[in-house]
């Protein structure tokens, strides 16, 4: 790749720049393409920095505050904009709804008012591929044909928040006041890698609490998990392909449009769910087969997962294991992501396989940089 | 397996002999042979092929009749050239000169070939190789072309093999080398068979477009035999499995069979198996684009026996110890299942992916892989016969109805309560039962409160006592 000539991107900026995605979308953007300057918008930029000497610049804001937004926007007057901020979809109480409405659907429209009030070119929205959920039913090579879960069917608020927030970022491809500003949005599945705080963070804690001898269902449910660079990768190509649908003067036609449109990107690699679940122990040092495995079947789980939500009620603490991580570990949730591969160009830059030795690693090396400094 | 050792096999395994007998009473072929009007020499071939090949021979001759004859000489030709090429007592001055011209020998009237070693199990074949170039003249041309043009690549790259003393001596080094070599043994096979199909009008026209494919049909039937046949290979000072491959596991190829290494050698089998996968889902699309119902059989029934071989040999031990194959009872099921459609197919191959899923080890290096290689079988055969139809989908979501939800909750809730009271129910009883004394507790309970009282007012009053 040294000897090819890298795309140019003009001036690009990264909202949630500093967060697990964002940083990696830096990343990718310092290493695969060439910009005029690249910006990070974030709500405290103090993690996942660059060196100075890449020439980032780092702005504090909050997305939703509208007019802060363009004040940066114009300072920074990017072309193209990658829209990934977002709160961590772990927690589901009332709280966190507020804070998924005000940053997800509240924070992705000031986005859309700034762009549109600065002249920007082109904004790749992070959605979901759960936007397609409805966290019970099974999706078994679903593509974008499948539907978006809405209303009373969602039933985690933070899928429903993502849901409107797409909408709103697809609605205003080539839409009055600046019908100049092309869109589209990329749903990931499973996101995981180096900095991943929530798929990768509570996997090694059931390694290291001794809980890996328990399976519940048969593990022949695939799922659909992404390495964080490839996920980066897709964003950063259907940014090069909005800024050339821009630049030319013919509107694409609809097989070939990437505007206005959503991609499922995922690493091409359905895996059976406790496979995953095991690849990640083995990558941490555990020594076991799975000799040593219980399996429970589905109803059973769902049983003891009722009765843990009671418990923790009583007691007035959030669950940690409750029913509905049941379901998803016995679900089968996979995707067709040939659209993103013929409308994008998308390929997996990092097999899972690889994607989980380095993530692992990473993971148990900031453990030990961490220890060192208490 | 002796007879009372058969009987006794088949009383503990009465499904296996049940499909048997389904084979051989129930099988009905798309078309038969008829051999009362067959010529002496054409006789002869087909003689031939059942003494060369067991497993093949019973498809061939359930061909169409318009490709019956071409395919049975075909098979016969490659394995009049296998004879050859596998002789180690001829010398390579005179096989090299066989080899690269057998497609124009096989031209001439009356050749035979007698100097063979007596040890060559199909010697007979060239021997009388005369009836199968009489029988060669007859073919249609178009047939006949296609015959000669795989035979002069297939000889070009056999004797290309024999010069080659590095191979002879170290075996195949590097993966692109091991799958070279399953090219030119059975890659061109396939596509010998693949245009003789098209020019038939047997098979789909794009298949000569997708040679890709082609070439997976063969490379996953020998990469399996390679697989499977390691131990034998070993025996007669013979290697496939790319150097590549084998030297992550072990420093020397004779320390693969050490007892002592034997999770080191399956984790390289199962990299060898993680590289025979990979042709599983192409195998399936050629089969996708197959016409004729014999056809779509001659192709689905050794592509069955092969995945089926690949969970045989996964992570087991002895393919090193000793031959593995899969028992007759399977054979016939899968012989049963291979000749009905490509959906009962994809069955089949989504039944072994998923054994050889579960006796996947995350130990192995390529634990990971081998379930993501797994999972695109699976997800394959969603693209070809989809589960789900998004149109279903979305009407289901208007017409779910959230009582049920309430329901479950219910049922749940009622479950659980249930079952404490029971609990706690059945726990007072066999208190009861063992004596314990209800009408005591109360009496106790006022007792130890009044001793209580009585230890703390006497404290006090020492305290007291004290002070004055």
């Amino acid at each position: 790749m040294a000897s090819e000539k890298k795309p140019s991107l003009g001036s690009a900026m990264v909202i949630g720049g500093c967060g697990f995605l964002g940083h990696h979308v830096v990343r990718l953007l310092l290493r695969d393409y060439t910009t005029t300057s690249i910006s990070v918008i974030d709500l405290r930029c103090t993690r996942n920095r660059r060196p100075e000497s890449d020439g980032v610049k780092y702005y504090e804001a909050d997305i939703t505050d509208a007019d802060k937004l363009i004040s940066v926007f114009s300072e920074a007057r990017p072309d193209v904009v990658i829209h990934t901020a977002s709160p961590p979809a772990q927690s589901n109480d009332s709280v966190s709804h507020a804070l998924f409405k005000k940053v997800n659907v509240d924070g992705t429209a000031a986005v859309i008012k700034a762009c549109q009030t600065t002249g920007v070119k082109a904004l790749v929205y992070t959605s979901s591929a759960s936007v397609m959920s409805d966290n019970k039913s099974d999706l078994i090579n679903a593509d974008e044909r499948w539907p978006t879960v809405r209303g009373e069917n969602q039933t985690e608020y933070y899928s429903e928040t993502k849901a409107a927030a797409e909408e709103l970022v697809l609605l205003a491809n080539r839409a009055s006041p600046a019908p100049s500003l092309l869109t589209c949005a990329i749903r990931p599945s499973g996101i995981m890698g180096e900095g991943d705080t929530m798929v990768l963070y509570h996997m090694i804690n059931i390694y290291r609490q001794g809980r890996t001898g328990v399976q519940v269902g048969d593990n022949n449910n695939l799922f659909d998990f992404t390495y964080v660079e490839n996920v980066a990768h897709g964003h950063l190509l259907a940014a090069r392909a909005l800024l050339l649908t821009s630049s030319s003067s013919t509107v694409p036609l609809d097989h070939e449009r990437v505007d206005g449109e959503a991609f499922l990107v995922t690493n091409d690699s359905p895996v059976y769910f406790w496979d995953f679940c095991r690849a990640i122990w083995a990558a941490a040092g555990s020594p076991m087969g799975t000799d040593h495995v219980r399996v429970l079947p589905r109803g059973v789980g769902m049983v003891l997962g009722f009765l843990s939500e009671c418990f923790f009620a009583m007691i007035g603490k959030p669950p940690t294991f409750n029913r509905q991580r049941i379901v998803y570990s016995c679900m089968t949730r996979y995707y067709d992501i040939s659209k993103a591969k013929k409308r994008l160009g998308y390929r997996p830059l990092v097999s899972l396989d690889e994607g989980v030795r380095r993530s692992v690693k990473w993971t148990l090396e900031q453990e030990k940089v961490n220890a060192e400094k208490k | 397996m002796g007879a009372a050792q058969q009987i006794a096999y088949f009383l503990l395994h009465p499904n296996e002999l049940r499909s048997i007998a389904q084979w051989k009473v129930w099988h009905e072929p798309v078309h038969r042979r008829d051999a009362s009007k067959e010529t002496p020499t054409e006789k002869s071939c087909f003689h031939f092929l059942k003494l060369t090949s067991r497993s093949f021979s019973a498809v061939i001759q359930e061909l169409n009749p318009e490709l019956l004859m071409p395919i049975c000489l075909f098979y016969l030709v490659l394995r009049g050239l296998d004879t050859i090429e596998d002789d180690m007592t001829l010398d390579i001055k005179e096989k090299e000169p066989l080899l690269r011209d057998f497609h124009n020998i096989m031209e001439q009237d009356g050749w035979t070939f007698d100097k063979n070693g007596p040890n060559e199990k199909d010697r007979e074949l060239l021997v009388h190789f005369d009836d199968i170039i009489f029988e060669l003249k007859k073919v249609k041309k178009p047939y006949y072309d296609i015959i000669k043009d795989i035979t002069e690549k297939m000889g070009n790259g056999m004797a290309d093999y024999a010069l080659n003393a590095e191979h002879n001596n170290i075996g195949v080094g590097t993966i692109k080398e091991y799958e070279l070599y399953c090219h030119y043994v059975a890659g061109l096979v396939g596509e010998g068979l693949t245009r003789l199909f098209v020019e038939s009008n047997l098979a789909n026209p794009q298949l000569l477009v997708r040679m890709d494919l082609t070439e997976s049909m063969g490379q996953f039937l020998q990469k399996v035999n390679i697989i499977r046949d390691v131990h034998e290979d070993w025996i007669d000072k013979r290697r496939f499995w790319p150097r590549e491959i084998w030297s992550k596991y072990v420093d020397n190829w004779d320390d693969l069979f050490a007892p002592a290494n034997r999770e080191k050698a399956l984790q390289c089998s199962s990299e060898m198996v993680l590289n025979a996968l990979k042709h599983a889902e192409e195998c399936l699309f050629y089969m996708a684009g197959i016409r004729d119902q014999s056809v779509f059989n001659f192709v689905a029934i050794p592509q069955s026996m092969a995945i089926a071989t690949l969970d045989l040999v996964f992570r087991n031990p002895a393919i090193f110890e000793r031959n593995v194959k899969i028992t007759k009872g399977d054979a016939c099921q899968l012989m049963i299942e291979s000749t009905q459609n490509l959906r009962v197919v994809c069955d089949v191959f989504k039944k072994y992916a998923r054994r050889i899923h579960k006796k996947n080890d995350p130990r192995d290096p390529n634990f990971l892989a081998i379930s993501a290689q797994c999972g695109k079988i699976e997800q394959f055969i969603e693209t070809i016969f989809p589960t789900q139809d998004p149109n279903k989908v979305r009407a289901g979501l208007k017409q779910e109805d959230p009582k049920m939800d309430a329901l479950e909750t219910f049922y749940l809730i009622a479950a659980a309560l249930s079952t404490f009271i029971l609990i706690g129910v059945l726990m007072i009883g066999i208190a009861w039962y063992f004596g314990a004394r209800f009408d005591q507790v109360f009496k106790n309970i006022d007792q130890k409160i009044a001793g209580t009282v009585t230890s703390s007012v006497a404290a006090v009053t020492s305290v007291a006592h004290e002070e004055l």
